[in-house]
């Protein structure tokens, strides 16, 4: 738990949970496991709302609780996580991958989960109902039926899953991940929804973020095999990554061998290739320097599988490779990748393989170095280290760069969280004055007011006001917009150190 | 060790300066004498923000999702700070708080126990509330809660002399105050036969003003009058 992944921690709870959240949260993040009593007498929070903030927590999955460990008497000791706070950056992705995939109805699914932490299934169904049917027209109301089939079809797809039970609880039967089979399915008058004949309390469920994780990596490598290819291409990836989807576990280095006659058989239908073409486009991919696909044996027409390891660790080469041509330059790109493709080289020979001139190709280097990007490794020709005697190296590990991009990836989203609350407070005064006039605006429109009435009130904010609000309101879409932009950027980087962690 | 000794008191470094690549003759970038600014002149400047219909879509989503996220339970508000004087709009205000406070209810079979708020039917929250309000009133001087003392008596006093608003208590006061005069007058007759006594130095038994002289004699006429 690095101090800006503590600071962004802070920064997210205070902004959905509260400032006492947040006090509670950051002094159990920088504490490591502790007891009520510590917690209550170190933050000097009184002990209700101590007490309502772990619930909070712990209800979101942000703290976990276990019997202390100095024994069976000793109190319960809670922790807490950075990575699951850190998932609510990624919140609206989430919310709009369950749209496109399973609609509106699955997109409030998620949402109230997000919202919520964890709940019953008829709890959530209910709330989305009467969601769904306030939006629709008079009249109309939502069938529960068609909420409840969303509900499986997400389950059934691990979208969602059943929140673990805890250890010393009850043993329940163990319902398969399939939805547990509602007790009669509701009656046909709509609205006869009696939650408690409905058994299902202390069955909650909880949204897998693994799953999403893994549909955005595949998402992710999927398009860039149409930017570096072509759009075919993308669709023979994409058919093999559904094929395999059941059959591969997160962590595999690669998807099972797949041969080139199922590859055929399951292509869509609207992507009428010749088989021979089929075969041609299997070899582009091999052959591409990125090992998107490889190829895994002969029989069936040749056996293929996706590299997912490979393509997550180029993508993230790609994305260092990137940061280092926005912020220095092309021709630093230039030595940068350089460097990655032949791990160690002295000076000089930096500056004849990168055709810069020595003195620019000197500061280039310099510049990179005191930013860390590249490090120095002495190899000594004598034992005593002597300067004269020793080859200087230059040298760029991937992996240790990534961490530290990483690491500032963090630190840009708490820059900009907080520039974002700066600017709101700055114009408080305003924002209110503006809320203020349109609750009145609201209510005088309900109430059936004539038009001189409505202008009149409108001109209670002035022109330059307005320009300010405008102003103020572009500020904060541009920081919540970067904000989601950096988070796929960690995205990619937290699964490319996650790979490596579970291979080595 | 030579090269070392020879470079004494002119630029020295830790590392062999050919092998590098700085030269004899070059110049090197002045060295640093304050930290570095706040903001860097930047020479590139930064790409701009991808915009599209799903970033703008994600946008709203995201604020949307935070709005949302302050109106629920599990928002904790800090206990709002003691007024000094109590405002008319005070009982609007932690309505609207404490109906969001007692709306959640979570799962307790999956809590640890501690965590338990026991919550007694109605006056639960407000308990709650005052404790931790007594919390932090116990912080604040004991000048005020002598003041509070104080006012307590003066009410208490108050409606001990105003309180009797029905008749029988009316008729009670009535005897009562008899009794109080009574009193009064009884005391006031004490203080003046007292005050009476004090002032001469003579006893007053010795004082005899003749008027019982001629009652006496009438009694007994046998003997001569002279």
């Amino acid at each position: 738990m690095t101090a800006q992944e503590v600071r962004l921690c802070g920064l997210l709870l205070r902004e959905h949970f509260g400032e006492v959240v947040e006090k509670v949260g950051t002094h159990l993040l920088k504490g490591g496991a502790q007891n009520l009593r510590t917690i209550i007498h170190e933050t000097g929070i009184s002990l209700d709302l101590v007490k309502k903030s772990l619930c909070v927590l712990v209800q979101h999955g942000a703290c976990v609780f276990r019997s202390g460990r100095k024994g069976a008497g000793s109190p319960t000791e809670y922790q807490t996580c950075c990575d699951r706070i850190l998932r609510i950056l990624r919140y609206p992705r989430y919310i709009y991958t369950a749209k496109t995939l399973y609609g509106d109805t699955g997109e409030l699914i998620i949402e109230e989960l997000l919202q919520r932490g964890h709940m019953t299934m008829s709890g959530t169904i209910k709330t989305v109902a009467d969601r769904l049917t306030q939006n629709m027209e008079e009249g109309r109301s939502m069938d529960y039926s068609e909420v409840s089939s969303a509900f499986f079809r997400l389950v059934e797809t691990h979208f969602l899953q059943r929140c673990p039970p805890l250890a010393g609880a009850e043993p329940k039967d163990s319902a398969t991940p399939a939805a547990p089979a509602p007790p009669g399915t509701p009656a046909a008058p709509v609205g006869v929804w009696n939650m408690l004949t409905h058994g299902d309390e202390g069955i909650c469920w909880q949204v897998n973020f693994e799953r999403f994780h893994l549909h955005f990596r595949d998402q992710a490598i999927i398009s860039a095999v149409a930017n570096k290819l072509d759009q075919t291409s993308s669709e023979i990836v994409r058919t093999m990554l559904r094929m395999s989807e059941v059959t591969t576990s997160p962590t595999a280095t690669c998807t099972k061998p797949l041969s080139a006659n199922e590859i055929f058989r399951s292509l869509p239908t609207s992507y009428n290739i010749p088989r021979p073409i089929l075969d041609q486009y299997l070899t582009l991919l091999i052959d591409d320097p990125m090992e998107f696909v490889g190829k895994a044996g002969e029989s069936g027409g040749g056996m293929y599988v996706v590299n997912m390891h490979r393509a997550l660790a180029n993508l993230a080469r790609a994305t260092l490779e990137s940061v280092v041509q926005e912020r220095f330059g092309s021709r630093s790109a230039r030595i940068f990748r350089l460097l990655l493709r032949k791990r160690h080289l002295e000076q000089k020979q930096v500056e004849d393989f990168a055709m810069i001139p020595a003195k620019e190709a000197k500061d280039m280097l310099y510049t990179l170095l005191s930013q860390n990007l590249v490090q120095l490794q002495e190899i000594p020709k004598t034992p005593d280290y002597a300067p004269s005697r020793t080859f200087y190296l230059y040298t760029v590990n991937q992996l240790p760069t990534a961490r530290m991009l990483l690491q500032n990836c963090y630190k840009t989203v708490a820059n900009l969280v907080e520039r974002r609350l700066f600017e709101s407070k700055e114009s408080k005064r305003l924002l209110e004055k503006s809320q203020r006039i349109e609750a009145i605006l609201a209510s005088l429109q309900a109430s059936g007011a004539e038009p001189e009435q409505l202008t009149e009130v409108e001109e209670m904010i002035t022109a330059p006001e307005k320009q300010q609000l405008e102003a103020l309101r572009l500020h904060i879409n541009k920081l919540d917009s970067a904000e989601n932009q950096v988070d796929e950027t960690i995205f990619l980087l937290e699964s490319y150190i996650n790979s490596t962690a579970s291979t080595s | 060790m030579a090269g070392r000794g020879g470079g004494r008191g002119r630029r020295m470094m830790t590392f062999s300066v050919e092998a590098v690549g700085i030269t004899r003759g070059d110049s090197l970038p002045p060295s640093i004498q304050q930290p570095t600014p706040l903001f860097p002149v930047m020479e590139q400047k930064p790409l701009p923000l991808t915009a599209g219909e799903e970033e703008e879509y994600l946008l709203a989503l995201k604020q949307e999702f935070r709005g949302a996220m302050k109106s629920l339970p599990c928002f904790i508000q800090p206990t709002a700070a003691h007024r000094d004087v109590e405002r008319y709009s005070d009982k609007y205000h932690s309505s609207e708080q404490t109906e969001a406070l007692t709306d959640w209810t979570p799962d307790w079979k999956r809590l640890p126990k501690e965590l338990r708020v026991k919550k007694p039917p109605r006056g639960g929250v407000s308990a709650a509330v005052s404790r931790s309000d007594k919390l932090q009133s116990g912080q604040k001087k004991k000048k005020v809660k002598e003041k509070e003392e104080v006012l307590l008596k003066l009410e208490t006093l108050q409606k001990k002399e105003e309180g009797q608003s029905s008749e029988d208590e009316e008729e009670e006061g009535e005897e009562k105050k008899k009794k109080q005069e009574e009193e009064e007058a009884e005391g006031e007759e004490e203080y003046d036969e007292e005050e009476f006594e004090e002032e001469t130095d003579y006893v007053m038994s010795y004082f005899d003003n003749g008027e019982e002289f001629g009652g006496d004699s009438d009694d007994n006429m046998d003997e001569a009058i002279y």
